[in-house]
């Protein structure tokens, strides 16, 4: 028969936790000599709070090794995210490293082909073939015999094209000579950009002076040629220029086979 | 051999448990790499066999099975995982031998109390508190009603060992 503690549980428990006082403490010890009941039911409860000790320990050791355990997998899981994390700056910064350096590199290879020099790509315009006549020295001598055409020439070789064409039209043609005067004037309004007008001066010049096969004659013929050219009439100027590069006399023979051969008056 | 009684089995029997969690931590890790390279044992449930084994090293010694501290601890304890692998015990669950024991039989018992009820019997058989210092602990107004809540929390846990279960007194003698 199993004992039942609960008769003797407040007295068992007094006296193991120290309750009573000395009388009954004594008291108690005489009666467990004498009562085999009550010795029984006192060695029950000492083997129950035995067993108690032990339970608590054991749960309270599964307890802290649980909640160590959860300890230790937060922090893992904290330092593998923060390796992720690390991982990943690592590689958006090697690609905006990758997408930075591509775009250099290609900035560079741009720079390079607009900035290379051209001859695949040879120049379109007439000025870049252009060979300019300065006209005749402005000597003292010139200056005392014929003061108005060295003011226009001095105009002409500073620049001040409108100036020039004014003092130019001021000057006696019987001073000069008329074909002289043409040529000059039709220089003067090519490089002012009037390529038309210049035509007029200058194809007469050539027709004119074709005959006597002089050098003044030659010279207005490629100037003629450029005139065509800036006038943007392309056909009259690739053939002008063809016959001056085909003059051995010429003294614009070079430039205009450079401007012939360079093909850009056939392509346009 | 095994060395005398050592100071550590002493702590352990008074409730010192310091020992067991140090190497806890120290061991986890290791301990996880050895069972997943010899048992093929993923990580989470390595950490529980260990967390089992150690519970059922403090057993032995709380019950009197360990008297001496092994020589080598380290290959006591995986040997007796190795054990517990083998008898295929389920995880967090008593070996079978000890299924049967009275104890075992306790301690489902005692997690069927209040979380109080837990608490209060703890601190005072395990932890060894008197009636004041766990009063202060669980925020009772005095030692008086300290001991009356020990009191009602051992009569709960002993009418669960009368209801239902084998009579402990018989295995008193």
């Amino acid at each position: 028969m199993p004992i039942d503690l609960r008769p003797y549980f407040d007295e068992l428990e007094r006296f193991a936790d120290g309750q009573m006082s000395p009388a009954e403490q004594d008291a108690f010890e005489l009666r467990l000599e004498q009562d085999e009941a009550l010795a029984d039911a006192h060695a029950a409860y000492e083997q129950l709070t035995a067993d108690l000790r032990w339970a608590a320990g054991h749960d309270t050791l599964r307890q802290r090794l649980q909640a160590l355990d959860d300890r230790m997998n937060e922090r893992g899981t904290a330092l593998a995210r923060a390796h992720h994390l690390a991982q990943r700056r690592q590689r958006r910064w090697a690609v905006w490293g990758t997408v930075g350096a591509v775009l250099l590199l290609a900035a560079g290879v741009a720079s390079w082909y607009l900035g290379r020099p051209g001859p695949a790509r040879p120049a379109r315009s007439w000025e870049a073939y252009y060979q300019p006549d300065p006209g005749p020295a402005v000597t003292t001598g010139l200056l005392h015999s014929r003061p108005l055409l060295a003011e226009a020439l001095d105009q002409y070789q500073s620049g001040h094209y409108p100036a020039a064409l004014h003092s130019l039209g001021r000057v006696n043609p019987g001073n000069v000579g008329a074909d002289t005067l043409l040529y000059l004037r039709g220089l003067m309004l090519l490089r002012q950009g009037q390529g038309n007008a210049a035509q007029l001066y200058l194809r007469r010049v050539s027709d004119d002076s074709a005959a006597s096969g002089s050098e003044l004659a030659r010279r207005a013929r490629y100037h003629l040629g450029m005139a065509y050219w800036q006038a943007q009439e392309l056909a009259p100027a690739l053939a002008t220029l063809r016959a001056v590069a085909a003059d051995s006399l010429s003294p614009y023979r070079a430039s205009a086979h450079r401007a012939v051969a360079a093909g850009v008056l056939d392509g346009q | 051999m095994s060395t005398p009684l050592a100071e550590t089995l002493t702590q352990l029997r008074i409730g010192n448990q310091k020992f067991l969690i140090d190497f806890y931590q120290r061991s986890r890790h290791l301990f996880a790499r050895w069972a997943q390279r010899k048992h093929r044992l993923p990580p989470d449930k390595a950490h529980g066999l260990l967390q089992d084994t150690l519970l059922d090293f403090y057993d032995h010694v709380a019950d009197g099975r360990i008297t001496r501290m092994p020589e080598d601890l380290r290959a006591y304890l995986y040997g007796m995982a190795q054990e517990r692998i083998a008898a295929q015990v389920p995880a967090h669950q008593p070996l079978p031998a000890a299924e049967a024991s009275r104890r075992q039989r306790l301690l489902a018992q005692f997690n069927q109390l209040s979380t109080d009820c837990q608490q209060v019997l703890t601190y005072f058989y395990f932890r060894g508190y008197h009636f004041e210092k766990m009063g202060g602990k669980m925020g009772f107004p005095n030692a008086t009603v300290a001991r009356r809540q020990k009191s009602t929390c051992l009569r709960k846990l002993y009418d669960l060992v009368r209801g239902g279960y084998e009579p402990i007194t018989g295995e008193v003698a």
